[in-house]
């Protein structure tokens, strides 16, 4: 059955991808720019959990904890000493957009210098025999993977509705300034976003470093199909990227029922492309920047 | 050695020049941001492998690979024309990975990952240009010719309303000017010098690969840019000398190739981000992106 393979595979990319586009989704939908290092937060964590686990030999449970707070850590840092000080002197999206590639070329190029560039795994746990499902194979580290994922998301979903800096956040990327008059600090809760998001990038770059190699450039693709994601959604929605990320899990996996499978990649940013063009809000139609 | 050495420098120097001051023409005068560059550059460097390596004479490949570069630049602006900013910038980063998903896969054309080997230096009227020193030359010319179309170009009538496009494109529309069309010619100019450059580069290292042509190759140029000043053409080509000797002098402090590399992006991406921090306009750059 091909297409129930293709229908769990495209589960487990767009579990992965929604990780990405919900956190890139937040730090959008706050500070209003293209986080472009976000795809480096996520080989930032996959290399600090490979240098705890497998360097020092920390124990895994751990590791995994190193990982993302220090995931989160390197998002908080970048806010702090590079977009705040931009932020200050009134530079434009596009201006931190730069800076922000530039910031992904720094941390991708240092994590290079350190770790240098042959293939690295993690290895925790072994590759098992696949389970029949249905006609189709899934590992029970996918499974895990998209547990994981939904889990994540289910709490991130509450998080936002519940809790009171859930709430500012929604109020600070509805209209920052209406948000400033009542109260709330519009740059702590950039901090937040970052902090939230970095994290969820940082624990999706552990799900994909249980499963795949480590490579230094592994995040610049999965954040491009993270934000795919954000955009066929509605970016600048946490829902409308997890509902993107899944459909753009699909549409990539059924591509390549028809196209060699080399250009799974090309395929994402055609439909990228044709977003851009014909509805640049998304599916779920959410003016740019606002979160409902 | 040394001399061999400088000139290799001088080359590469040519190369980005050419690079930078077109991406100026998009980028700095037009205020597009257009970060497929690469895209362009690649067009322009497979188009003319694959010419010269199954006998085209070079001049006839060197003017078609700015060609192709060109049309797919006019092509990629009639859909992105309504796009602005970060949106364009998107876009335009799907195309780069776009172009290079092709380069990758399509075996039959462009051998993937391989790269295209033998990749005859010019000869042009009967002169060859195989020594370093002669395609040195050959590179001085071509940036000299692509610097007086693009400063023509700049303090032309039309090169005025591109930057006032930039400035305010309202009011631009309300004088009756079709921005659309201005803005499709801006990028499609600005592909065909991508596009040379390309060319150049493909007969000088005589072999490229789809790795030349990553979204990573864009941070020296975009650097170049930002730090010599947006829609300043003096400030790019001093920008491009000092920033392209700058890693150079890791070398004589004797580091190893290995790490070079990734040093060189480290020093990039951080110039970038220190003045896009303290001196957002660059050293000669008269107005800031928005």
């Amino acid at each position: 059955m091909v297409f129930i393979q293709l229908l769990i595979n495209s589960l487990i990319a767009g579990a992965i991808y929604a990780l990405v586009a919900s956190g890139f989704s937040l730090i959008y939908a706050t500070s209003k720019f293209i986080h472009f290092a976000h795809g480096a937060t996520i080989a930032f964590s996959a290399y600090m959990l490979y240098f705890f686990f497998s360097m020092i030999g920390l124990n895994f449970g751990f590791s995994v904890i190193l990982a993302i707070i220090f995931a989160a850590l390197l998002g908080l840092l970048m806010n702090i000493i590079v977009f705040k000080q931009l932020r200050k002197r009134k530079a434009s999206g596009i201006i931190l957009l730069i800076a922000s590639f530039a910031l992904m070329i720094l941390l991708e190029s240092l994590i290079l210098l350190f770790f240098g560039a042959d293939v690295k795994t993690i290895g925790y746990i072994k590759v098992a025999k696949g389970l029949e499902f249905l006609g189709g194979i899934i590992t029970p580290l996918q499974i895990f993977i998209v547990v994981c994922s939904f889990v994540l998301l289910g709490l991130l979903f509450l998080f936002m509705k519940k809790t009171k800096i859930g709430k500012a956040m929604r109020a600070v990327s509805d209209n920052k300034d209406v948000a400033e008059i009542v109260g709330i600090s519009s740059e702590r809760i950039y901090n937040w976003a970052f902090i939230i998001g970095s994290a969820i990038a940082g624990i999706g770059g552990i799900l994909i470093s249980l499963e795949q190699n480590l490579s230094p450039t592994m995040g610049t693709g999965l954040m491009i199909k993270g934000f795919t994601g954000a955009i066929i959604g509605g970016i600048g929605s946490v829902p409308g990227a997890i509902l993107g990320s899944f459909l753009l899990g699909l549409v990539e996996n059924f591509g390549i029922w028809y196209l060699p499978s080399g250009y799974k990649d090309a395929i994402a940013f055609v439909l990228l492309f044709l977003f851009l063009l014909f509805k640049p809000n998304g599916i779920l139609g959410i003016k740019k920047g606002g979160d409902k | 050695m040394i001399q061999a050495y400088f000139i290799h420098l001088l080359i590469l120097i040519g190369i980005y020049i050419i690079l930078a001051i077109s991406l100026q023409l998009s980028l700095g005068f037009t205020g597009l941001l257009n970060i497929g560059h690469i895209a362009f550059f690649a067009i322009g460097a497979y188009t003319a492998a694959l010419l010269t390596l199954n006998g085209v004479p070079f001049i006839i490949a060197f003017l078609l690979a700015g060609i192709f570069a060109t049309i797919s630049g006019f092509l990629l602006s009639i859909p992105t024309r309504k796009l602005k900013g970060d949106y364009l910038a998107l876009a335009t980063i799907a195309f780069t990975f776009v172009v290079y998903a092709i380069a990758l896969n399509w075996t039959k054309l462009t051998r993937g990952p391989l790269g295209l080997p033998g990749i005859p230096r010019p000869s042009l009227f009967g002169i060859s240009f195989s020594s370093n020193f002669s395609f040195f030359i050959l590179t001085l010319i071509i940036v000299l010719i692509t610097y007086l179309i693009i400063k023509k170009i700049t303090i032309s009538p039309f090169g005025k309303v591109l930057e006032a496009i930039r400035d305010d494109e309202l009011a631009i529309k309300v004088l009756g000017k079709n921005t659309f069309k201005m803005k499709s010619y801006a990028l499609a100019i600005s592909a065909f010098f991508a596009g040379i450059a390309g060319s150049l580069y493909a007969h000088y290292i005589n072999y490229i690969d789809p790795s030349s042509f990553t979204l990573m190759q864009l941070i020296p140029i975009l650097v170049i840019v930002i730090v010599g000043g947006l829609a300043s053409l003096r400030g790019t080509i001093i920008a491009t000398i000092v920033l392209i000797l700058l890693p150079e002098a890791l070398r004589f402090i004797g580091m190893p190739s290995a790490i070079l590399g990734p040093m060189r992006q480290i020093i990039y991406a951080l110039i970038l981000i220190l003045i896009l921090i303290y001196k957002p306009k660059g050293f000669y750059g008269k107005v800031e992106l928005e």
